[in-house]
């Protein structure tokens, strides 16, 4: 049942707006009030998960949300509830004609459930197509406007993202190729929970390169550095509401992926190999988007490098223990909620401003004075000062580094955030202040569309000052899941030979290829 | 070993031999023509070794895939990437960023490659077909190739095509395929991906008046 409020209401109107030509501003109504729907049922699994209980759904736990799960369904529904509300569906601008309307609010729901159904599936083969088909849901919305900034955007994306995304089926393949080999096909083979329970008896030689092939996939949709490419010109050239999708949870529904077999490799390999690996990329990523901030010549493009640093921050995280894993999530939902904002008030600066160049705006706080404060305190926020959220999952991560004995790591990416610091303060401090660019008259348009964005702060600030008991626990149970994978009874029951030994394994396995 | 069994091995690293060539054909040939009958006979070929391997293994639901294959991959797609092709009329890789010589030399190298990565697999490997999984290896790190180094956008989705085939043979020969219904959803992604490039490829020929991908450089740093 939740799983229907959950994944039900983005179908429903992507299917009215789809019906309803030519675009009338009550489908976006409708699709505004589902997509709280949606939001609630998220808070519903998040109910569960406190109450010890997760959420399945559909014959054989088809669909399943654990907290790992609950913590990404949060977010994505978080973000499409704003990008609901404030996106073309509603407004009111000349900017967006009904055409345009009507194919965002097609695909854009499109695009959230496949994020949805991605990180409820308890199919690993399933939440491959549907990382797939968000590509190509979202890839469609980039030339909202044709322009040729927009179409080159477009053709990287979805040539660099279905590459990679590719690679990550061949990952996919490669584990399910070991799982086969010891334990013959089997109907169930690729669902998480019994990829978990075969885990320890797979062999580490082959999920070293499955997860090689993995990491790279996800990781090109996760933003993760050198496969990031693709990413600044898409987030930049896509309109707002859409920007603010990709890269407040798109981005994570990539980690999300590169976390769940982060799990199974790491009981089959150890956990060595794969940390190694996130460290290597985070820090890259890091290190690239820190000196391509300092370059900065462009404010979206600006946001979509701080999400390949964010991302970075969160791969080192994973990386070191429980701790970091903690500190990781946490600045997850906060980054989320955070860059979403960021994106959206970016997308009122370029309305009023007309470019998205850094030089060609100024006077920011005189001419949009309440859109400059929530810009301003966002980009405080993401630079990491208190009292924000990002503060407090920074810190922790930080106290995780040391507590891991990772001194020298830790001192790289506080020399690297430090140059990403100063880069940002600077390009706010243009923004903000500044002569006015003649001929603007000060004053703000559509002063309600900054309701919903003050909420998000609302929420960034709580987050830094308290950490609220429900928040706490589902973190908590969090990284418990991404310790030791998902577990569930009714699966181990299913799967007698989780703890088998690897002869008994390959003598059954042998025995099916006999019969072949 | 069996005689059927070691039939059916040496036919399926037959079948993916012609794949792999196939897929070296986009770095020797000039014409985008040439390429899109490469992917079409590529796509018959896989479909031959997918419905083999359902003989062999016993396992009917690959004669679907074999099926699904030959209609999406080896008629449809073909022909619609024919249209295209007619529509910007006769495109050629005339300057690739790599030459023909060279290109020729690293694919070599790249199976190679293909070869030394995958010998975990085939060593862990039982089923007959274990042979042909580094020619999947090798198709797969080709198309890569050919996708970084061919100018034409045509060519750069042929590459991505030929990647797909590369994965669903490595798919076929190790583990007899993955699931039908993870199958068909695999199908319906790439059917709807190759869709939206093909628009993606409109709408840059109607901007820059060409689908040379050279020209899409606006956005840096």
């Amino acid at each position: 049942m939740l799983f229907l409020a959950l994944l039900a209401p983005p179908l429903l109107s992507a299917l009215l707006a789809l019906l309803v030509t030519p675009y009338r501003r009550a489908v976006g109504w409708v699709n505004a009030l589902l997509s709280l729907v949606t939001l609630g049922a998220a808070v519903g699994l998040w109910a569960a998960i406190l109450a010890g209980e997760p959420a399945t759904g559909g014959s054989d736990e088809f669909l399943r949300a654990d907290a790992l799960s609950t913590l990404f369904a949060l977010c994505v529904s978080f973000v499409t509830a704003l990008a609901a509300w404030l996106g073309p569906g509603l407004a009111r601008d000349e900017e967006w004609g009904p055409v345009q309307a009507r194919r965002f609010s097609v695909f854009v729901n499109l695009f959230a459930f496949t994020m949805l159904f991605a990180v409820t599936t308890n199919n690993v083969g399933f939440m491959w197509i549907a990382i797939e088909a968000t590509t190509i849901t979202s890839a469609v919305l980039i030339p909202l406007t044709v322009t040729k900034p927009s179409v080159e955007a477009s053709w990287k994306y979805i040539l660099i993202g279905s590459v990679g995304i590719a690679l990550a089926f061949a990952g996919t393949v490669l584990g399910y190729f070991d799982f086969v080999n010891l334990a013959g096909r089997h109907e169930d083979a690729l669902t998480w929970t019994v990829l978990m329970a075969a885990a320890r008896s797979l062999h580490p030689e082959v999920l070293q390169i499955a997860f090689v092939f993995i990491l790279i996939g996800y990781g090109t949709k996760a933003g993760i550095a050198p496969m990031h490419t693709w990413l600044p010109d898409a987030h930049s050239e896509a309109p707002a509401p859409l920007s603010a999708m990709l890269s407040g949870v798109l981005t994570a529904v990539g980690l999300y992926a590169v976390i769940r077999w982060r799990a199974v490799v790491s009981a089959a390999v150890g956990p060595a190999f794969p940390n190694r690996l996130l460290i290597v990329l985070g820090l890259l990523s890091l290190a690239i988007a820190a000196f391509s901030l300092v370059i900065q010549r462009n404010y979206k493009r600006m946001l979509a490098y701080s999400t390949i640093e964010h991302t970075g921050l969160m791969c080192v995280g994973l990386a070191l223990g429980p701790l970091g894993a903690f500190a990781a999530m946490l600045h997850l939902l906060n980054h989320s909620v955070a860059k979403s904002m960021m994106f959206f008030l970016a997308g009122r600066v370029a309305d009023r401003y007309r470019t998205t160049e850094l030089a060609r705006v100024s006077g920011l706080l005189r001419t949009m004075p309440g859109t400059a404060v929530l810009f301003a305190a966002g980009m405080l926020a993401m630079i990491g000062l208190p009292p924000f959220g990002l503060f407090i999952s920074e810190f922790a991560l930080f106290r995780a580094g040391f507590a891991a004995g990772r001194p020298w790591l830790m001192g790289a990416v506080l020399v690297l955030l430090t140059v990403a610091f100063v880069a940002l303060v600077g390009h706010l401090h243009r923004m903000l202040y500044g002569s006015r660019i003649p001929g603007m008259e000060p004053g703000e348009r559509q002063r309600l569309g900054l309701v919903p964005l003050g909420l998000s702060l609302a929420i960034l600030v709580v987050l830094g000052l308290t950490l609220p008991e429900p928040v706490a626990t589902l973190l908590d149970r969090t990284v418990e899941v991404i310790g030791r994978g998902p577990t569930s009874p009714a699966s181990a029951r299913r799967w007698p030979t989780a703890s088998a030994s690897r002869s008994a394994a390959s003598r059954s396995s042998a025995a099916t290829s006999c019969t072949a | 070993m069996t005689m059927a069994d070691s039939l059916f091995s040496q036919v399926s690293v037959l079948g993916s031999s012609l794949v792999l060539i196939f897929g070296i054909i986009l770095l020797w040939r000039r014409g985008v023509r040439a390429y899109i009958t490469a992917l079409a006979w590529q796509s018959w070929v896989l479909a031959g070794v997918t419905a083999t391997v359902g003989w062999f293994g016993g396992d009917p639901q690959l004669y679907w895939v074999a099926g699904l294959l030959l209609v999406i991959k080896g008629l449809g797609i073909p022909r619609l990437l024919r249209a295209m092709e007619a529509r910007f009329g006769a495109a050629r890789e005339l300057e690739p960023y790599v030459n023909t010589a060279t290109s020729l030399v690293i694919a070599g190298l790249l199976v190679v490659f293909a070869y030394a990565i995958t010998r975990p697999l085939v060593a862990v490997a039982q089923l007959p077909t274990r042979a042909g999984m580094p020619l999947a290896m090798g198709l797969v790190f080709v198309s890569l190739f050919v996708i970084v180094s061919r100018k034409k956008a045509l060519t750069q989705v042929i590459g991505f095509l030929m990647l797909e085939n590369g994965i669903a043979l490595l798919a076929v020969l190790g583990a007899y395929g993955v699931p039908l219904i993870v199958e068909i959803g695999v199908f319906l992604d790439v059917l709807m991906g190759f869709l939206v490039m093909q628009i993606f490829v409109y709408q840059i020929h109607a901007t820059f008046d060409s689908i040379d991908v050279e020209q899409l450089n606006r956005l840096r740093h």
